[in-house]
């Protein structure tokens, strides 16, 4: 079909990767993948009452919120690879990056040895069970914070394997950041097998950063700050450390943060390092250039009032070819990818974002047109 | 312009409406403080099935009360699934929003039958100030 510039880009006239979908990971999935003593840890958590993402031992939070009527709507999961694929297919989106729903807490376990085996559990049964090529479906190997070394060995080992396309860092209620020294093994094991590292935050409330949250009196002044904060803070220690120096085939990729923040940090950080240089001293040019290099998932994609504005915003971090689209798909917050593409961007952007630069950026094919 | 029964007046109850299709054009018929409304089943948002959310009512607060929340607009509000915005079912409008309101389309009751008209639509959709798709 010959497009013309009076004919807007549809759906169909894209490939749309999106970089962020989800999967429910109850704990009695991941049971049979599990060493023991936590295999009857997880057979336990499997046969106890579960919440939605909130379950003690395996996906704690502290919920505070009272319940407000008829806002429980949004909580829907996806079961299995098909039903995966069928919905996706609902979303007009042809290939899928997999993330865990429970799992995106795992970093706020202090037993490094649970989360170890949680993590080596998920990436085998993703493995096993989801990470369906021929379905357009693709695994992140989670790389688990407590052990960095176990989590470089995961990261070699499913790393080989075709359908695992980059890896799964988590953010919500880390310590240390990622920009600290002692995760160099998952850095350097991830610019090894040429994956890139994609920081995932989750909404969650606990004395790790983003920490202070438990005062604040709604999801809505407190998500941004479980997202989009935890994101620039793990981005200025992976700047202080130099990460991107000492990795510098190391793709960096942010997810359910939106982009608008993107050029405050570049110039925030720019406007610091020309003051004091030696608080970075790694670093061979200013911070900006380096997170220009940097990739930014659309999700929550930005509502400006004036549309146009979100055009611009991208320009400011030259990010026409670092921009990826996700939509976070099936969580409460999910983009329609219409959305996105049918925001004021010329015809060439839209293909980058909406696929093209997740084609490059995760080594894939294009799908071929059924 | 296509005018569709619904059903009887009784068997579209508060927070239970009907959907009916017609040419592949979905309608939500709703009964609301005894009177009737239709709406397109998108929502401007982000097109979600909007008619097939809960209806209910919303939080808010106003200097006259020195700022007590309160619940208001029981049984008026309309949340879509996909997103939870939220849409007064008596004008149509999006509470609190940027003039976003769903299509809307004649109800008329007649001899205890609810009919739709669905062809041009009685209001013009709006998006708002938002560019959607």
């Amino acid at each position: 079909m010959t497009l013309t510039h009076r004919q807007p880009l549809g759906l169909d006239d894209v490939v749309v990767v999106d970089c962020d979908v989800h999967v429910d990971d109850p704990p009695q999935a991941l049971a049979p993948y599990v060493d023991m003593p936590w295999r009857r840890s997880l057979e336990l958590l499997g046969r106890a009452p579960q919440r939605y993402l909130d379950i003690p031992g395996y996906a704690p939070t502290l919920n505070i919120d009272p319940p407000v009527p008829d806002r429980s709507v949004s909580t829907r999961s996806v079961h299995t690879a098909r039903q995966m694929r069928e919905e996706l297919d609902e979303l007009s989106v042809d290939l899928g990056v997999l993330f865990p729903d429970n799992l995106l807490r795992i970093a706020v376990f202090p037993q490094a040895d649970y989360a170890a085996a949680l993590g080596r559990a998920y990436n085998a049964w993703l493995a096993d069970v989801w990470v369906q090529r021929e379905r357009g479906l693709y695994g992140a190997v989670l790389a688990v914070p407590q052990d960095p070394r176990d989590a470089a060995a995961q990261i070699r080992r499913y790393g080989a394997d075709d359908g695992f396309v980059g890896v799964y860092l988590p953010v919500a209620g880390l310590r240390p950041l990622w920009g600290e020294r002692c995760y160099d093994p998952i850095f350097e094991a991830a610019e090894e097998m040429g994956l890139p590292v994609m920081l995932h935050s989750v909404g969650l409330i606990h004395p790790n950063f983003p920490f202070n949250l438990d005062h604040m009196t709604s999801r809505l002044v407190r998500h941004p700050i479980q997202h989009e904060f935890a994101l620039m803070a793990n981005l200025f220690t992976m700047i202080g450390s130099g990460v991107p120096v000492r990795y510098p085939d190391l793709d960096i990729v942010f997810t359910e943060g939106g982009v608008s923040w993107v050029p405050f940090v570049m110039w925030r950080l720019d406007k610091e390092f020309a003051e004091n240089p030696t608080g970075a001293p790694l670093l061979e040019r200013p911070p900006s250039s380096y997170v220009k290099q940097m990739y930014f998932c659309t999700q929550p994609v930005e509502e400006p009032e004036r549309p146009r504005d979100l055009a611009a915003m991208i320009d400011l971090f030259d990010g026409r070819a670092q921009v990826l689209f996700a939509s976070d798909w099936p969580h409460h917050d999910f983009d329609h990818p219409r959305k996105v593409l049918h925001m004021p961007f010329d015809a060439d952007l839209k293909r980058k974002i909406m696929g093209e630069n997740a084609l490059r950026l995760l080594k894939l094919p294009a799908p071929v047109p059924v | 312009m296509p005018r569709i029964r619904v059903g009887t007046e009784d068997s579209i109850q508060p927070g239970a409406p009907a959907l009916v299709r017609h040419g592949g054009v979905e309608v939500g018929v709703f009964q609301v403080d005894g009177e009737f409304r239709a709406y397109l089943n998108r929502c401007p948002h982000q097109q979600g099935p909007v008619c097939t959310g809960p209806t209910t009512g919303t939080l808010a607060a106003a200097r006259a009360t020195g700022w007590k929340l309160a619940w208001v607009l029981d049984g008026r509000v309309l949340l879509c699934p996909w997103h939870t915005m939220e849409f007064d079912l008596l004008t149509g409008q999006r509470i609190r929003g940027r003039g976003e309101r769903l299509r809307a389309y004649p109800v008329e009751v007649s001899g205890g039958e609810v009919f739709v008209t669905i062809g041009r639509p009685q209001v013009e959709p709006s998006q708002g100030r938002q560019c959607v798709g």
